[in-house]
């Protein structure tokens, strides 16, 4: 069993205060992700490793959501239970109409092909298959299993979307980083899932490529797609509509982006 | 070490029992050794003489003119004779006091001492129920058994062992009929020439051998042959138990050192210096296989004495003390911490020679498409995306497939081998069966041929005929004396024709002519009991056998007892011909040979079976070890998968697409290779006996292999995916593991 700081690899630390939140309502009008007293833990009595505790989150469709915190606190646990690649130890959370968190294993898959991107900060590509292989993998995994022409025509069109278009033979050996985390938003994009969950998407990558890759994910939200993105970088979390500030596994405080770079400004001055 | 066993307790003990029983299985090699060690071991205890012949009745004064003759050391007469009893006739042999060969090993009570004592086998006292201080009566005499042991030559037999003087006042002339030898020289041809030499001594007289003269040439037994070539097969199959435990050996160091990639990486991080972290990894490795010999040394003792005793039982009815093959041991040892010091080497430099950071996010260290080959693979549109993520990731460590494919290779071939040995040896038996039309045979206990040749005329059932021990070109062969016009066998001539009555005539064996370069119309010399007779071939038979056949009265007359025979057959049920014969004989059925034979076949096949099970499960362990470390290494693409949507039914798919192709070149490889590996044993059984065996691939067992192999790795890629689905995809794609 791994510890919480196992769990987290991030390695910033936000220092703010702010009043404890009280989870305000999303802007939004529809509800898109919805948790309820979720809790993560790992091991049993006092061996017991706490991920997140009795969290609360709502969050509207079309939103971005930046989740920021230091290490250990529990964001990237938050962001896995969000995107259905862990399950949570007890409280609920619905995510675009279904409720995954008592959600068997095949089921769970199955609805994270359908309804979840994500892109994470080691770009996870397999690396036996090219750009296109990889975009293609999502919607060979997706939920109708386009049929294969179909794959081709809308991986192309996802690579060309991140600025991929003439590279998409190309091996993950053989690109960089950011080339390759742009291959990893498309892979995400490629089933116009209604989430995006990115942890620590520009962590990897240099400034130059972290901007490109964070402007693709701020296209995507604005083009209607929740996104909900890990990070500590204060610059990237003040684009965000709502900053969700996490301290020893328990929300701290919700702020809207403006509000969040605020906080960090007066801090550091 | 015992930091690593807290740290992982099973991991390390499973490496250190895949280690232990590699080490075992080299301890096959050893058998052969400890078999024939203990072999020697016995014939040094019991006294076995350099020759061993049946005699006419002879006097002292016969026996003390051989023993001086030139090349002689000992010679030494005996008595025997074969009683019929209540249950199995019994041999009772008559033997000199002071003698110095064919000793007597108790196994329980002591020597006889005084006239009217036996010491009986155990197969009589098991018969008839006796042990020391009971009286068992043998024919019109009755013996105090005072011990029960045998002599190394009769083991298995049912012999009663008594003073020479009470046997002698039994046997009707009261002669000595038995004659052991111990030469100086005991090569094969001064043995020879000692035998001629008796001959002479004794031809004056009249006298004769009743039987061939058995040789023992330079410390040899009776069964020396046998073992040498059972010991053959044994190293052909220890060989390939060691190149399958050294695969073993590869993978499990491999694994072990793999799997500390992130842990070196933060030493190296925290300013470790490569030369110290290979230096800590090998010594890992090295004090694992260490430990692993500790436990595998005694394992591979304990397998090769096992079988060498099934052997040794089996074949020479002994059963040996503990031995061990210090080389074998020695071999082990050195082997083993050898190659895994090769092996650990070379992964220590793979895992601390990958990129830094990618080994801190605890990323395996093979990135796929460096390669050209790997690249071109990646422009050949190969079915779907799950089958080219299979067929690539067998290219992505090449050296690693082409070692799993071997091992596959192995344990198919091994598994193949075993019982196409099996149904060789058992078409074999078959067949060398089916010249013969009668349905049971009996033969006279004593040497010598005892019936008249005519004692059957009035049974239209019942035939005589005369079957002794012969030898061409140093070869043993049986010489068969057939009555003219028999109808006790259909020979299937592969050349020329049956023998004419009364004539110097003779049919051979197809497979020995063949191996000795003897055609139809060659004249050949057959060394008998009596002495060299030549025989003109006229004819070749199938009889996947070493025989001579020849006329019956012809035959009895080289052997000096024209008109005498020492064999009934009789066709239709029953056995009445043997109740009619006075004296000792021995009645088989055909049923009761085919079974016997089938015990023999049974007990061989148990023997292969056993080494072929340890072969083929080291090679599957390894197998499954190779597997496991590449599936682990592959831990975050499984995962991807997961988080991309992928349920388990895909996984598996994914991953019986990746085995199945390997297990498919497995059994390409493998079938073929025990095919090749039987027929090169049963060849090499062919050449040094000089017969026509023949191979029959077991094809029966092929969809059995098929379907075991392709299960094994279906249920390894289950065992995978189950593994891979118990940890959350978040926590593996962290790397946290």
């Amino acid at each position: 069993m791994s510890s919480p700081a196992e769990q987290e690899d991030d390695d910033g630390m936000d220092t703010f205060s702010h009043a404890p939140a009280v989870f305000p309502a999303p802007p939004a009008a529809e509800t898109l992700v919805t948790a309820r007293d979720l809790t993560r833990v790992w091991g049993k009595g006092s061996a017991a490793q706490v991920g997140i505790i009795g969290v609360d989150v709502e969050i509207g469709r079309g939103e971005m959501v930046a989740v920021v915190g230091p290490s250990g606190s529990g964001k990237s646990t938050l962001g896995a239970l969000i995107a259905g690649i862990d399950t949570p130890t007890s409280g609920s959370l619905v995510v675009n109409g279904t409720r995954i968190d008592r959600m068997k294993t095949d089921r769970l898959a199955a609805w994270r092909g359908a309804n979840v991107g994500i892109v994470f900060q080691d770009f996870h590509l397999l690396p036996t298959l090219n750009a296109q292989e990889n975009v293609e993998l999502a919607l060979e995994l997706g939920p109708n299993g386009a049929a294969r022409r179909m794959r081709k025509r809308a991986a192309r069109s996802a690579l060309d979307q991140v600025g991929l278009g003439g590279q998409h033979r190309k091996l993950p050996a053989q690109m960089s980083g950011g080339e390759q985390q742009r291959v990893g938003i498309a892979r995400a994009l490629v089933t116009q899932p209604a989430l995006i969950v990115a942890d620590e998407p520009t962590g990897a990558l240099d400034q130059a490529n972290g901007h490109i890759v964070f402007d693709l994910l701020t296209t995507v939200a604005r083009n209607g797609t929740t996104v909900v993105f890990i990070t500590h970088d204060t610059g990237l979390a003040a684009a965000a509509d709502r900053v969700v500030s996490m301290i020893d596994g328990r929300i701290e405080s919700v702020t809207t982006g403006a509000q969040h770079a605020l906080g960090s400004l007066a801090v550091r001055s | 070490m015992f930091r690593q066993l807290r740290r992982a307790p099973g991991r390390i003990l499973a490496s250190v029992f895949a280690l232990a029983l590699a080490v075992g299985a080299i301890g096959v090699l050893a058998i052969p050794h400890v078999a024939e060690g203990s072999l020697h071991a016995a014939v040094g205890t019991n006294g076995l003489g350099d020759i061993v012949v049946p005699t006419t009745p002879l006097d002292d004064e016969q026996i003390a003119a051989i023993a001086a003759l030139p090349n002689i050391a000992i010679a030494e007469g005996q008595v025997e004779r074969s009683i019929v009893t209540d249950h199995e006739p019994v041999r009772l042999l008559g033997l000199m006091d002071g003698r110095s060969m064919d000793l007597v090993t108790l196994a329980a009570g002591r020597q006889p001492e005084r006239p009217g004592e036996i010491v009986v086998s155990p197969s009589v006292a098991a018969d008839a129920g006796v042990g020391p201080g009971d009286r068992l009566v043998l024919g019109v005499e009755e013996f105090e058994v005072v011990g029960v042991g045998e002599t190394l030559w009769w083991t298995g037999d049912d012999v009663a062992y008594a003073d020479i003087d009470s046997v002698r006042s039994l046997a009707p002339s009261g002669g000595l009929n038995r004659l052991v030898i111990t030469a100086t020289d005991d090569s094969d041809a001064a043995l020879r020439a000692t035998v001629d030499d008796v001959r002479a001594v004794l031809a004056p007289n009249g006298d004769t051998f009743t039987d061939f003269p058995i040789y023992l040439p330079d410390g040899t037994t009776p069964i020396d042959a046998d073992i040498r070539q059972v010991s053959t097969l044994i190293g052909m199959l220890g060989i390939m138990a060691g190149v399958v435990a050294l695969i073993l050996l590869a993978s499990t160091t491999n694994t072990l050192i793999t799997e500390r990639t992130r842990e070196v990486a933060v030493m190296r991080a925290l300013g470790g210096r490569q030369r110290p972290l290979r230096r800590r990894l090998r010594r890992i490795a090295l004090s694992i296989t260490a430990v692993a010999l500790l436990v595998g040394l005694p394992f591979g003792v304990v397998i090769s004495n096992l079988i060498a005793r099934m052997v040794l039982e089996e074949f020479v009815g002994i059963t040996p003390d503990l031995a061990v093959d210090w080389r074998v041991l020695a071999g082990s040892v050195v082997g083993m911490l050898i190659g895994a010091r090769l092996v650990a080497a070379r992964a220590a430099r793979r895992v601390t020679n990958q990129p830094l950071a990618a080994a801190l996010r605890d990323r395996e260290g093979a990135p796929f498409g460096r390669s050209a080959l790997q690249r071109g693979l990646t422009r050949v549109p190969i079915g779907g995306l799950f089958s080219r993520i299979a067929a690539r990731a067998s290219l992505r460590r090449p050296a690693r497939t082409v070692a799993v494919i071997a091992q596959i290779s192995a344990a198919v071939g091994v598994a193949f081998l075993i019982p196409t040995l099996a149904r060789s040896v058992n078409d074999f038996n078959t067949n060398e069966q089916s010249i013969w039309k009668w349905d049971s045979s009996t033969v006279a206990r004593d040497p010598g041929l005892p019936f008249p040749a005519d004692i059957t005329d009035s049974d239209q059932s019942s035939e005589t005929a005369v079957r002794v021990w012969g030898s061409i070109d140093d070869w043993d062969i049986e010489a068969y004396g057939i009555a003219p016009g028999s109808t006790m066998l259909d020979p299937a001539m592969s050349a020329g024709r049956w023998f004419e009555p009364d004539g110097r005539e003779a049919v051979l064996s197809a497979g020995f002519a063949e191996h000795r370069g003897i055609g139809v119309g060659d004249s050949i010399e057959v060394e008998l009991a009596a002495g060299a007779v030549d025989v003109t071939i006229v004819g070749l038979v199938d009889d996947h056998s070493l025989a001579l056949y020849t006329d019956r009265s012809q035959l009895a007359s080289d052997l000096g007892a024209p008109g005498m025979t020492n064999l009934i057959w009789q066709a239709g049920g029953g056995s009445g011909a043997g109740a009619a014969i006075p004296g000792a004989v021995e009645v088989s059925t055909r049923a009761e040979i085919a079974a016997e034979q089938g015990q023999g076949r049974d007990a061989i096949v148990l023997i292969f079976g056993a080494i072929g099970v340890i072969v083929a499960g080291v090679a599957a362990l390894a197998v499954m070890s190779s597997m496991l470390v590449s599936l682990f290494e592959r831990r975050h693409d499984l995962a991807t998968l997961q988080a991309l949507g992928a349920r388990r039914r895909r996984l598996r798919l994914l991953l019986v697409r990746e085995l199945m192709p390997l297990g498919v070149a497995g059994l390409v490889i493998g079938l073929p290779l025990g095919a090749a590996g039987a027929r090169f044993i049963i060849g090499s059984f062919e050449s040094s006996n000089a017969v026509d065996i023949g191979v029959v691939d077991a094809m029966g067992a092929v969809p059995y292999i098929v379907a075991a192999t392709l299960a094994g790795l279906f249920g390894l890629g289950l065992l995978a995916v189950q593994s891979a689905a118990r940890r959350p995809i978040a926590v593996t794609l962290r790397g946290a593991a």
